[in-house]
């Protein structure tokens, strides 16, 4: 009985070392890159919305909610995953982030503040971010 | 397809069926049943047995001490077979659901647990 | 009249039934992801869904037997605590799910947390659940699922897929390094989709409203339209997903990012109209899976069951309706993002499906239930496809899950 079940499972575990021998999957650090690069986008496409009349602010709001669990922690994340690049290109990806954190934490969805400048800084980061993820 | 009295038919038209009163109320499955063996040499089917040890001793034996210590015997019933009026996949019995001992567990919760939320009809 | 009526009803309320967290989830991802690159996903589900759904309405109609009653009785205690305990597992973290994306719902509309909406949304589930009789469970949710729509003609008012992303219909496009997060989304969509909750769900329906031989043909009606018109809702998410989400480099990875494939045609209307959407749809789910459980243990277990009864008439279903909520709110309140549970969620149960469709093969082939109307040759070579499908997901879905890091 014991060797039937150890021998259903061989197969399957082929399978997933043939997979992962095959680069089906990206790296740790692609991955986070690639997530933050999007949560970046989806950011500033959300706060260019909520000021061109296409989101109410309580969307708005609530969608930044939902960025900041997702990035919380980035900056901490991104040195230490498999897969990270030079320490200088890791740098750049890091102070093109910090804005863009700021953003994310403080948006600005009424007039008084300088929202085009948030957006400029959530682009320029989510384009760093996804081509260091490869996309 | 409900079978009638003199139709043969195998355990599966028992264990694990559905009883229910003659008031139309459902009061539980047939864990297991109980077999006389008769002095003209015939093997009797006395009564239905319904209840957790049971059930546990059926299919899962290694732990069925473990549910008699748990449970003390205090939900184990039985039934005697001449109250099935009919077999099958449902089995219909001759008395009332208040004449039973099974079911019973219903009764307790609605009184004890659910009567203390609000819209449960108690 | 009256018939035509009680078949649109059972339109609307497939329709709503086949949108969930999990189906959400799925097709706003692939859509943004990899375009139309998984709308065979969607079809292939689609079909398994609707042979599914009538086969177990006509055994329902026929045997009056639900379907967790037929897997005791005919397969036995012990073989009928496979499907129990998974779906116990699976329906869970499911339920919490469909919670949580109630929750999100709220909070896009009224702008508040949704950590603080999360037990409210509890909360309405029970209401609803506690009292309301069937023909409300049935109806409610579905009739603001209709909003659903929408989907469809916001792909018409952004003009439709482009060219190049309509090639990607046969030809997807999926990058080395995504291969898993590809496979994995497949997976996941057929799980999300082929939900055994459904099944479950619809049969004690069957019961519920007391289908007999003679609503055969509302049973077919109801599956095909039913889960078709669905589909499209689900189909229009992806397209949108493609169109809005993926030239954006926007990955759809929370439920808030995906209204905005509606705020974009639509402008704050959209977003709203998505948030009720979502609102409905999930509200809707989240009565189907707390039933379904509580259904297939009463059933299961021979107790009294059924939601036109008051809760003290069948106290032990109610409350196994009572603990599973609770235990859905325990998970949310672990604070894991609705859309990766409704993800989380999809996998399990995709794990799973063999066992919970395995019953399939056996009960529609008997004619002690069925009398005359046993599976023909080509259901049941139907039902082998769908298991053979069902397989390969199980067996895959985890591994892929653990490369692909959850989607």
């Amino acid at each position: 009985m014991m060797q039937r079940s150890r021998k259903k499972y061989a197969p399957a575990v082929l399978l997933l070392l043939l997979l992962t021998g095959c680069q089906i999957t990206q790296s740790a650090f692609a991955r986070t890159a690639n997530n933050a690069g999007a949560a970046f986008a989806a950011a500033s496409t959300t706060l260019t919305y909520a000021h061109t009349g296409k989101l109410i602010n309580a969307y708005a709001q609530s969608s930044f909610e939902n960025y900041q669990s997702e990035l919380s922690g980035l900056d901490q994340q991104l040195p230490v995953q498999s897969g990270a690049p030079s320490k200088q290109s890791l740098q750049q990806l890091l102070t093109l982030s910090k804005p863009a954190m700021q953003a994310i934490q403080h948006p600005c969805l009424t007039a008084t503040c300088d929202w085009q400048a948030q957006v400029k800084a959530l682009n320029a980061a989510s384009a760093a971010f996804l081509k260091a993820g490869g996309s | 397809m409900p079978r009638e009295k003199d139709d043969i038919f195998s355990i599966r038209d028992i264990i694990d069926s559905q009883l229910v009163t003659s008031d139309g109320r459902r009061i539980g499955r047939v864990a297991d049943i109980e077999v006389e063996w008769r002095d003209d040499g015939s093997l009797v089917l006395t009564s239905l047995v319904i209840g957790p040890q049971a059930l546990v001793r059926r299919t899962a034996r290694p732990i069925a001490m473990i549910a008699r210590f748990l449970l003390r015997n205090r939900f184990e019933h039985t039934i005697p077979i001449s109250d099935v009026t009919q077999f099958g996949p449902t089995l219909q019995l001759r008395r009332a659901a208040a004449d039973y001992d099974v079911g019973q567990a219903d009764r307790w919760i609605a009184r004890y647990i659910l009567r203390w939320i609000p819209g449960s009809g108690y | 009249m009256k018939k035509w009526l009680s078949i649109t009803l059972g339109i609307v309320t497939a329709t709503g039934g086949f949108l969930d967290a999990g189906t959400i989830a799925t097709a706003g991802e692939s859509g943004a992801k990899f375009g139309l690159g998984l709308v065979w996903a969607v079809l292939v589900s689609t079909i398994a869904v609707v042979l599914l759904v009538e086969m177990i309405g006509r055994f329902t109609a026929l045997s009056k037997k639900t379907y967790a009653e037929a897997i005791r009785e005919n397969l036995g205690f012990r073989f009928y605590l496979f499907p129990l305990i998974s779906e116990i597992i699976a329906e869970s973290i499911m339920l919490a799910a469909e919670l949580g994306g109630i929750a999100i719902a709220l909070s896009l509309i009224t702008g508040i947390s949704w950590h603080i909406m999360f037990p409210i949304a509890a909360i309405l589930v029970f209401v609803m659940a506690w009292r309301a009789p069937f023909d409300w469970i049935e109806n409610a949710p579905a009739l603001l699922g209709l909003l659903t729509l929408s989907f469809v003609v916001a792909v018409v008012a952004l003009g439709g897929p482009s060219r190049q992303l309509l090639s990607t219909l046969w030809l997807p496009h999926v990058q080395q390094g995504d291969v898993a997060d590809y496979l994995y989304l497949a997976a996941a969509t057929l799980g999300a989709t082929i939900s055994p909750y459904l099944l479950y769900f619809y049969s004690s329906g069957a019961r519920e409203e007391n289908w007999s031989g003679k609503s055969l043909l509302l049973n077919i009606v109801t599956a095909v339209a039913g889960m078709g018109f669905g589909s499209l809702g689900s189909l229009a998410l992806v397209f949108l997903g493609a169109i809005v989400l993926l030239p954006l480099h926007i990955q759809a990875t929370t439920l808030g990012e995906l209204g905005l494939v509606l705020a974009k045609p639509f402008g704050p209307v959209g977003a709203l109209i998505f948030a009720l959407t979502l609102f409905a749809t999930c509200f809707g789910a989240a009565l189907e899976v707390v039933l379904a459980v509580s259904y297939n243990i009463a059933q299961g277990f021979g107790w009294e069951w059924g939601e036109n009864k008051k809760p003290v008439e069948a106290a032990r279903f109610n409350l196994v309706i009572v603990l599973f909520l609770l235990i859905a709110v325990a998970i949310g309140l672990i604070g894991i993002d609705p859309l990766q549970l409704a993800l989380l969620g999809s996998t399990v149960i995709a794990l799973f499906l063999p066992i919970s469709l395995w019953p399939f093969l056996i009960l529609m082939n008997d004619s002690q239930y069925l009398g005359e109307k046993t599976n023909g040759r080509l259901a049941n070579i139907a039902i082998i496809c769908i298991l053979v499908i069902a397989f390969v997901v199980a067996i895959v879905s985890i591994p892929l899950e653990i490369l692909s890091g959850g989607g």
